[in-house]
């Protein structure tokens, strides 16, 4: 047994709940991939249920995460550093909420997907899935080990531009493609913004996490 | 069973003692319990505790400096020279003024010297007055190194930002009870010090190897009355204090915390002297410094290593002057409250002192290397106040200081008897077998000058030499002058 956790009972465990959040992150990231590409296979009752399992483990981190805000201003950490994570977590709640949005839209939409989009989509949904897993690794170094933070929260950064390189330029085969009616057209610039959005975010969340690591480490 | 009067006099101490608490204390736990870093039951318990500690087993080198400055020689005088020094403290509080009773006290001991026209030793006030200008800069030092270490250390262990919030509690704790303990050891001295030479509680002994002397007690109820001042009045200020000093980070906040305890450290243990004088490295002086301006050196100190710019320096122009006020206001107070005291109440502020330059006198200055040429003209004249006597002497020979406070010492008339009853009945705890020994050879003995005990017991054996001249010899020295201060007291 770890000595020191006898003096840290209740930072260890605010720790071990927000690794608890990470792994939600972390598999709502895979549900998401898993989810969207059944949907271009065509295999919609996978989607079905896959959308279900992530609105599932949504409500398990929104409560997940009320409760640590709740320990947070209860009681431990010192006032700047609890206001600082509270700070991060509201920006990090935004993360699964856009995964479900994203599936939502799909789920209610049902968009028709062009040929030849399915594997650019795919392509997108690579990078967004390993963006979120980056993100992930750097919201953990900021509870594990300072140092780290940096090398993930630049690697959330590449894979946004990754998927900001292939939405631009399917949104350029959208609004090229004189055969698509315009509120086709609408409609599938909505879902790409959509897809594009999880790696907005979470470059914003990265970035936020390497703002509290530049400022708790000096 | 003690004199109430005793009682009542000992509580302008305890007053001084309870706003040291209640001020002071702020600038160990303030910033912490400010900006609730740590609760104040945990910062006050841990406060209190330790400053009793403090006080109690590291107390007696600083308040040996203070009574070296001026002996207050009756209890009515460390009355009102305590009580003044309260007030004081108390007034410039009120005003917003962030004062330390390090500098009130001093002001009143000038205060008492004034008034009885007692000689001040212009070393010993320079030493002290030198350190309220060394203390913030070494702090500020400190704090600078430490901050950069800290820092580096910081990164490089890497830990997360939940546990190093953990860690940092957990250090600001740890640096607040040595704080504490720091602050016990070098501000009692400030609370008690002028009670010492009056001290009026017995020695005690416990079984064969523990006592407590007479000071030790003082200390301990000087610690207890810090103790109440933290518990009962801390809190308001430990929390402007703290939100005050926001703009600190936590590892800001502790370097500064740990700075100050550092400073008071340094300016109160024996130990650290000892260890120094052995090493043959000039020692650091035992005086009494001003926790508040340990703790505004400190920040300084972190906020020039950031570039300055978020230094308010009005306010330190504010503090600053604050600390020149306090003296002259306490030296005043205690001045005006002695004359009441003494016309008014009728109460004792000096004990009458007598001082006779014998021919046995001038041959003891001439011995201790006091020019005595021309001296001859006052042989046999009696003084009746020690400024007066070495205003006489100075005005026949030039006189440094350190001369003075040796012509005041040898020339203080003071009749000892040295009886098997006296003997049998002290503590010898601190004698060896062969200083014991010595005493004993003097029994039926009368002294009409304490230096003549003295002289005579270093006649019989050098283990009452006082050695003289190095840093080496300046323990042992003054080891030696507590036990004849001792033995001045109890005969």
């Amino acid at each position: 047994m770890n000595p020191l956790s006898l003096f840290f009972k209740k930072q260890y465990a605010v720790e071990d709940k927000i690794q608890r959040l990470l792994r939600y992150l972390e598999d709502m990231g895979q549900l998401y991939r898993g989810a969207y590409e059944a949907y271009l296979d065509g295999n919609y009752d996978d989607f079905a249920q896959l959308n279900e399992d992530l609105n599932k483990i949504e409500k398990e981190m929104d409560d997940l995460g009320l409760q640590i805000q709740m320990t947070l201003m209860r009681e431990s950490l010192m006032p700047d550093s609890r206001d600082d994570l509270l700070w991060f977590l509201t920006k990090l709640d935004k993360v699964p909420s856009s995964f479900k949005h994203s599936l939502g839209a799909i789920a209610i939409e049902k968009p028709k997907i062009p040929q030849g989009f399915q594997d650019p989509l795919k392509k997108m949904l690579a990078h967004t899935h390993d963006a979120v897993k980056a993100l992930a690794h750097a919201t953990d170094s900021l509870f594990t080990d300072l140092r780290a933070v940096r090398q993930h929260v630049e690697e959330v950064g590449r894979q946004e531009s990754e998927v900001d390189k292939v939405e631009y330029k399917l949104l350029r085969t959208v609004f090229e493609n004189e055969t698509f009616e315009l509120a086709r057209q609408y409609q599938l610039k909505g879902i790409l913004k959509q897809l594009g959005a999880v790696t907005n975010l979470a470059e914003d969340v990265a970035d936020a996490v390497l703002i509290l690591a530049t400022k708790h480490s000096a | 069973m003690l004199d109430p009067t005793v009682l009542i006099f000992l509580t302008s101490g305890l007053f001084l003692g309870w706003s040291l608490g209640a001020n002071d204390a702020a600038n160990v736990f303030g910033t912490a319990v400010g900006s609730r870093m740590v609760r104040f039951t945990t910062a006050a318990l841990i406060c209190g505790v330790f400053v009793v500690l403090g006080a109690f087993f590291s107390g007696t080198g600083a308040a040996l400096t203070l009574g070296k400055l001026g002996s207050v020689n009756a209890l009515g005088g460390s009355f009102m020279a305590a009580l003044a020094a309260g007030l004081t403290v108390l007034w410039m509080t009120k005003l917003g003024l962030p004062v330390s009773t390090s500098q009130a006290i001093i002001g009143s001991i000038i205060g008492w010297n004034l008034f009885s026209d007692s000689y001040t030793d212009i070393s010993s006030l320079l030493k002290i007055l030198s350190t309220w200008i060394i203390c913030p800069l070494l702090s500020a030092v400190i704090a600078a190194l430490l901050f950069t270490l800290a820092k580096i250390f910081v990164r490089k262990i890497g830990v997360g930002l939940i546990r190093m919030d953990g860690y940092t509690r957990l250090a600001l704790i740890l640096a607040g009870a040595f704080g504490a303990y720091s602050l016990g050891a070098n501000n009692i001295a400030n609370v008690m010090g002028v009670f010492v030479p009056v001290a009026p509680f017995p020695d005690l002994q416990f079984g064969q190897d523990f006592s407590v002397s007479s000071a030790q007690q003082l200390f301990l109820v000087g610690g207890l009355a810090i103790a109440v001042g933290v518990f009962t009045y801390s809190k308001r200020v430990m929390m402007t204090v703290g939100s005050e000093l926001m703009t600190l980070t936590p590892l800001a906040a502790w370097v500064a915390v740990m700075s100050h305890s550092i400073v008071l450290f340094l300016f109160a243990s024996e130990r650290l002297e000892q260890l120094l004088a052995n090493m043959s490295l000039p020692t650091i002086p035992l005086v009494p410094v001003s926790s508040s301006q340990a703790v505004v050196g400190a920040v300084i100190g972190i906020g020039m290593l950031q570039g300055g710019r978020e230094i308010q320096w009005p306010r330190i122009y504010g503090i600053v002057r604050g600390w020149a006020i306090t003296p002259m206001i306490s030296c005043l107070l205690c001045f005006i409250g002695l004359y009441f005291l003494q016309n008014v109440f009728q109460q004792e502020v000096q004990r009458e002192s007598h001082y006779l330059l014998s021919t046995r006198v001038l041959e003891k200055f001439q011995k201790e290397g006091i020019e005595t040429t021309g001296l001859n003209q006052l042989s046999d004249s009696t003084f009746s106040s020690s400024a007066e006597l070495v205003s006489a002497v100075s005005s026949i020979v030039p006189l440094s200081s350190q001369q003075g406070l040796k012509v005041v010492e040898f020339s203080l008339q003071n009749s000892l008897l040295i009886t098997q009853e006296k003997i049998a009945s002290m503590d010898k705890k601190g004698l060896s077998s062969i200083q014991l020994d010595a005493l004993n050879q003097l029994q039926g003995q009368t002294f009409n000058f304490p230096w003549q005990l003295g002289d005579s017991l270093a006649e019989i054996s050098s283990e009452w030499e006082v050695r003289g001249g190095g840093v080496k010899n300046k323990l042992h020295d003054r080891k030696i002058k507590q036990k004849l201060a001792y033995l001045y007291r109890n005969f």
